[in-house]
């Protein structure tokens, strides 16, 4: 393209530029949008999982995450192992470890410690509603009988006058 | 778009649902969530981050809003707040990317390497292929502009032009010059014949 090709385009992109948007630019725009749309679409469960994270800020809530998962017999379990497993789980402001010890009747012994966690509210979540206790001074904490199957432990941190929420991940008991 | 009623668009939409937000019906938090997704989603990818980066870059946008949202004066401008947040954290997070080269910001050919490679799947309809190959040729910060407005209404171009970045005039009541070089390439292109 020479000097004046160069020109002119410019001088035709300028007039154009300086128009009222007209029908065929919606048409563009919409056409754009399709394309993007089509082609890079918002992934799926997105508008939910900002949802979620939007709700679990506005509780205050520290999400944990799984640090250690110690499977005393790792890959042989079954309804009737009597496997007894250690999860650790750690927030911001706490570190959790729970020890799972079936009771042969379907039943879990949950025996747990939060550090720091004196004193604290310690629920544990599960399918037909949660349970309660607290854990004593040293943090400790004691579920004597818990239905086996998908839990969340809640544990309920004092920062002076306000609380915050540690959600445990989804752990099966 | 004359006149003086008040014209519905995505940032008024956007605009009333912040304000229940803020006069305590924190479920229209939500609602507004479920709104903005698209135009930010775009927003961050047009900053050529990767769908996981891009998820991050959402994340903190609206947590930050959640903090700062009593620092908006005028509950309409939150649509402009959030997508001028998006881009500035997109940008931040792109440059401590590797694969992100200083080049990308203006580079006007058509193969740069684009996130997912959106145009190596794209080879079906011949007109729509034309129209991305000429997107791919634009300017980056035209190609982010359109991109962005392609999911709003237009009596928010204008002010989402200024969003960007992008000097006034870019557009709204004219076609502005992104959507001048994109018409007058697809002009000149026999194999665009969606008119």
């Amino acid at each position: 393209m020479n000097e004046s090709d160069n020109d002119r385009q410019l001088a035709v992109e300028e007039q154009l530029a300086a128009e009222e948007l007209d029908a065929g630019d919606f048409t563009l725009l919409n056409s754009l949008r399709a394309h993007y749309d089509e082609h890079d679409p918002v992934p799926d469960g997105l508008v939910e999982r900002l949802q979620f994270q939007i709700t679990l800020d506005a509780l205050n809530t520290e999400v944990a995450t799984l640090t250690q998962l110690d499977l005393a017999a790792a890959g042989a379990r079954s309804a009737t192992t009597e496997a007894v497993r250690t999860i650790t789980f750690t927030s911001e402001s706490l570190t959790t470890m729970v020890t799972l010890t079936p009771l042969g009747d379907g039943t879990v012994r949950v025996d747990g410690w939060a550090a720091p966690g004196a004193g604290i509210r310690v629920e544990v979540l599960l399918a037909d509603g949660p349970r309660n206790t607290y854990a004593d001074d040293d943090g400790r904490f004691v579920f004597e009988a818990v239905p086996s199957g998908l839990a969340k432990f809640a544990l309920y941190v004092r920062h002076d006058t306000e609380f915050s929420t540690v959600l445990s991940p989804t752990i099966e008991l | 778009m004359t006149g003086g009623t008040v014209e519905d668009s995505l940032a008024s939409r956007a605009g009333r649902l912040f304000a229940e937000y803020r006069d305590g019906d924190h479920a229209k938090l939500g609602d507004l969530v479920r709104v903005l997704t698209p135009i930010l989603w775009h927003t961050a990818r047009a900053a050529r981050l990767d769908s996981a980066t891009a998820e991050d870059v959402l994340q903190t946008v609206w947590l930050t809003l959640i903090r700062k949202s009593d620092t908006i004066t005028e509950p309409r401008a939150v649509l402009q707040w959030l997508v001028i947040s998006t881009k500035r954290e997109a940008w931040k997070v792109a440059k401590n990317q590797t694969r992100f080269r200083p080049e990308h910001l203006e580079s006007t050919t058509s193969d740069a390497d684009y996130g997912d490679s959106i145009e190596d799947t794209v080879l079906r309809d011949e007109s729509d292929n034309s129209l991305w190959r000429h997107i791919e040729r634009l300017p980056e910060r035209c190609r982010m502009l359109l991109r962005v407005i392609a999911f709003a209404d237009r009596p928010d171009y204008a002010e989402l032009a200024r969003a960007l970045g992008m000097p006034q005039g870019s557009i709204g009541p004219t076609r502005g010059r992104c959507l001048a070089k994109l018409r007058m390439a697809l002009a000149q292109d026999p194999t665009w014949e969606h008119r």
